[in-house]
């Protein structure tokens, strides 16, 4: 029997020459042309180059949330480089585990890892390969071809894909890699599955979509928002964002400056906003770090700058190429003195973009410093989405003083809203000066007890509005369920599913995933968690840090839970489905 | 006295020192060197006649680091050591403001030393004032990294064992394009070399032994530079020398040479220059803004 699916989940993993990452992209790429929805995670050893590398491609014909859980198809071009992924390629009974056959039936190794999959399938890839192309170099293509073959993606557009991707290198590797995907789609047809499964046809017309990452998101939204200045240092997993304004800004009349240093970044672009333009800085854990005092003085200097911490495993070095979101507690907290920064979180590649200009209008518009945390999985993973209607966006910019408001100039003058008209240099009439030190209105030095209460407060008060902002929240599910699960970040992307499928099984329940993390709405939650018993709060981390902020903050109702877990290790929807089901029936830990 | 107004060719009265002048009181200790530097500096700026609102002060944390406050025009007092990057985001965001970046030794040979080379090797035209007194007067008495070894303070009652930085020889050696010494002893001198640091177009640094009256050393105050300080016109230096100017630079500590070590004859574009050509090449690339996201549009079907 065959079953046709609307959903599959594959996995690929072999050592770096084996091209399993361009095996996923060239996947993704035909499955998003054919108007399926695809979303791609790479995931790598920490060799630069070489060493083993795997790939999991998520396709549906609805919109994909998360990487998924377990694997429907695991593609093993070796044994060890396979194993090394562990949680990250996780297998079921009903996984469908290719494997080169000259790796080799399966090792020990599966039966310990608890569960062995009933359909495991060994195919001589070398052997067709060098058959077909003459050489061992088209294996992608094979792969590529029984892929097609067994779970029916369209072979054409697997095609046009490969050949685009291979039209610079002559005819013969063209004409190669066509009959390596050929002979990979023969092999399938001739040794067919004990149990095949068929991704459904997809109803959506072939169109337009979006195909990319969230640290591209995050450079296009910045130059969306019309920023004219990034400083920083490269630091995984964030440094596409400086690579793709290093080509794109100059456009643009801005600039890029790779620093010497996190610190040096960071300063450049509070200069560069000091002197009237928006700027931005983007790195990870470590270097938001060295960037902490520096953020101090833009908060004190009232000067709008945007932060991106695209988070990794941490504390230090930890482990760069994979996600975590420990970084909250950092953002909220690693101030001298009593600061306020707003903290943004995008919870996918789509909403990379409108988070940034938001960051981008926050910064600008309350002058002030906003974070950005991203985190690597959202930063790195290829995703297909709709093209995004930018006509319904606001650019903003800072309040400029004018007429009256410059004879004489108050840089810091306390007014209703806590804003003050910021001037910049080159602007004749509003010279003042910007300061770490503590200052009166005018901007000169005080070490006045009052005047600090005063600006202090004027600082904090200034923010109060963005509490009020419920576009900034997204709820979702029945607003008077018993039952809650909130989370934010990628781990977003994982409740959303859970929240379906909860609801599929006649639960009700409601989701809350707060896009501003910090301040903490306390009202927002107050009402969310009015009509809520039980539920959990998901995310990737040890601590379980957004929980404990909340705890911080809001009444949170005792049976809600924390469900967190160290990064590098995926949620899987089934296994939070389970566990929601426990809290629910009171049960859970 | 009666005052005249001289009106310069672009129509506006000429500027006086007065009106870069805040009116502030510096915090800093009578008989302190960074009051002259303060005035030297309110004099070249008048002769150099940028208005005030033209011109970004920025520097880090120190006694001198407070001199933006005494003038009119737009100051940025940061924290400590960060004053050049910070100095370079305002230029590239803005190049044609006038950019000055002043600090004292520790700020730009110690907590700060790092930012140095780089500000010089992309040549941003910037000048960098260092207010040099070998000792940390802000925090009341301790080891520079201009102290000379054995230096006795409060944080090496038994004398540094440790030899001083060169600031010297370190920004040539950066490759700066211009590099100048000179003292508040002598005002005129100084006056006219922080003038011509800052038409220097690229990365000027001008070091100015400045005395701190409280901490600092006998040999160190404005009495002592006027017998010891020397012209290096008096010792027939020829500033366009490299070689010339790094033999000299070495007796930093020994000697008090005033005058400009090395001027490149012919400066090559400022960083601001370079990147400004950058921006006109590519200005006509620019994407309106509904279509930035157009580069990652999959076009479905044959394409």
């Amino acid at each position: 029997m065959n079953a046709t699916v609307d959903d599959l989940v594959l996995g690929l993993a072999g050592s770096g020459g084996d091209g399993v990452v361009s095996a996923g992209e060239s996947l993704l790429g035909a499955l998003s042309a054919e108007g399926y929805h695809a979303l791609m995670t790479k995931s790598f050893g920490p060799q630069i180059r070489g060493g083993e590398s795997s790939c999991r491609v998520r396709v549906s014909t609805r919109r994909v949330l998360n990487p998924g859980g377990e694997l429907d198809v695991a593609f093993a071009l070796n044994w060890e480089d396979f194993f090394r992924f562990g949680a990250e390629l996780p297998l079921s009974v009903d996984t469908v585990l290719i494997h080169e056959e000259q790796a080799g039936p399966p090792p020990d190794t599966l039966r310990q890892r608890g569960t062995v999959p009933t359909q495991i399938v060994s195919v001589p890839l070398v052997a067709i390969t060098k058959q077909a192309a003459g050489t061992d170099k088209a294996k992608t293509s094979v792969v590529l071809g029984l892929i097609s073959g067994w779970f029916g993606i369209p072979a054409e557009s697997l095609q046009r894909g490969l050949r685009k991707k291979f039209a610079s290198k002559g005819a013969e590797v063209l004409a190669a890699n066509d009959r390596a995907l050929a002979a990979g789609i023969a092999y399938a047809e001739a040794h067919p599955l004990e149990r095949p499964r068929t991704l459904e046809r997809t109803a959506a017309a072939p169109g337009s979509k979006m195909l990319c990452d969230g640290n591209d998101m995050c450079a296009a939204g910045a130059l969306f928002s019309g920023v004219q200045f990034f400083g920083g240092y490269p630091i995984t997993p964030s440094t596409e964002i400086m690579q793709t304004l290093s080509k794109e800004i100059w456009k643009y009349g801005g600039a890029v400056l790779q620093a010497e240093d996190e610190i040096a970044g960071i300063g450049a672009a509070l200069g560069a906003s000091f002197a009237g333009r928006k700027a931005m800085t983007a790195t990870s854990g470590p270097g938001m770090a060295l960037k902490t005092e520096i953020l101090g003085l833009a908060s004190i200097a009232e000067l709008p700058l945007v932060v991106v911490n695209v988070q990794r495993g941490g504390p230090s070095t930890g482990i760069p190429t994979k996600p975590e979101q420990a970084d909250l507690f950092q953002a909220a907290f690693s101030a001298h003195g009593d600061v306020l920064r707003p903290i943004l979180a995008p919870t996918c590649v789509a909403d990379t973009f409108g988070i940034t200009v938001e960051a981008f209008n926050v910064a600008e518009r309350y002058q002030t410093p906003v974070i950005v945390l991203s985190d690597q999985e959202i930063a790195q993973r290829k995703e297909t989405f709709d093209p995004i209607d930018t006509s319904r966006l606001v650019v903003e910019e800072r309040l400029c003083p004018v007429g009256s408001e410059l004879e004489p100039y108050l840089r810091f003058r306390r007014t209703a809203t806590g804003i003050s008209p910021l001037s910049h240099p080159g602007l004749a009439g509003g010279a003042y000066q910007g300061a770490g030190i503590e200052h009166n209105e005018k901007g000169e030095p005080s070490s006045s007890g009052v005047v600090h209460a005063q600006m202090n407060a004027k600082r904090f008060d200034k923010l109060a509005p963005l509490l009020e902002r419920r576009d900034l929240f997204e709820i979702t599910g029945d607003l008077d369920a018993p039952l809650a699960l909130v989370s934010w970040g990628s781990s977003a992307g994982v409740a959303r599913e859970v929240l379906a499928l909860a609801r599929g099984r006649g639960l009700s329940v409601k989701l809350l995933v707060p896009y501003l993390v910090y301040p903490v709405a306390e009202r927002v939650y107050a009402e969310f968690f009015a009509s809520v018993r039980a539920g959990l709060v998901l995310e990737l981390s040890h601590q379980g840090q957004l929980f404990r902020i909340l705890r911080m903050y809001t009444d949170v109702p005792r049976g809600v839970r924390s469900l967190a877990q160290s990064g590098a290790n995926p949620f899987r929807p089934a296994e939070v489905l389970e566990r929601l089901l426990a809290v629910a029936n009171g049960s859970g830990s | 006295m009666a005052t005249t107004t001289t009106i310069m060719p672009g129509g506006r009265p000429a500027l006086t020192p007065k009106d870069f002048n805040s009116g502030l009181k510096p915090i800093w200790c009578p008989g302190c060197g960074d009051f002259g530097v303060l005035q030297g500096l309110y004099r070249a700026l008048t002769a150099i006649g940028r208005e005030p609102h033209e011109i970004a002060f920025i520097s880090g944390i120190g006694c001198s680091s407070r001199i933006p406050g005494y003038t009119t025009v737009y100051g940025f007092n940061s924290v400590h050591g960060r004053a050049l990057p910070i100095a370079q985001g305002v230029k590239l965001a803005n190049p044609d403001l006038l950019v000055i970046v002043a600090g004292g030794d520790g700020d730009g040979f110690s907590i700060g030393g790092g930012h140095v080379a780089h500000a010089v090797r992309r040549n941003a035209d910037i000048t960098y004032i260092v207010m040099d007194n070998q000792v940390y007067g802000l925090t009341k008495g301790q080891l520079s990294p201009t102290s000379p070894k054995g230096l006795r303070t409060i944080t090496s009652p038994l004398g540094s064992l440790e030899d001083p930085v060169n600031p010297l020889l370190y920004v040539l050696a950066y490759g700066a394009g211009f590099v100048a010494q000179s003292t508040p002893a002598d005002m005129p001198g100084m006056t006219s070399i922080l003038e011509e640091a800052i038409r220097y177009p690229g990365f000027a640094f001008v070091n100015i032994q400045s005395p701190c009256v409280t901490f600092g050393q006998e040999d160190q105050q404005l009495r002592a530079h006027k017998t010891r300080m020397k012209t290096l016109a008096s010792l027939g230096h020829d500033p366009s020398s490299m070689s010339q100017a790094l033999e000299r630079a070495r007796d930093y500590g020994t000697e008090l040479y005033t005058g400009v070590f090395y001027r490149n004859p012919e400066p090559p574009l400022s960083h601001d220059r370079l990147i400004r050509l950058r921006q006109e090449e590519l200005a006509k690339q620019a994407r309106p803004r509904s279509q930035i996201l157009d580069a990652y549009l999959q076009r479905g079907g044959a394409q």
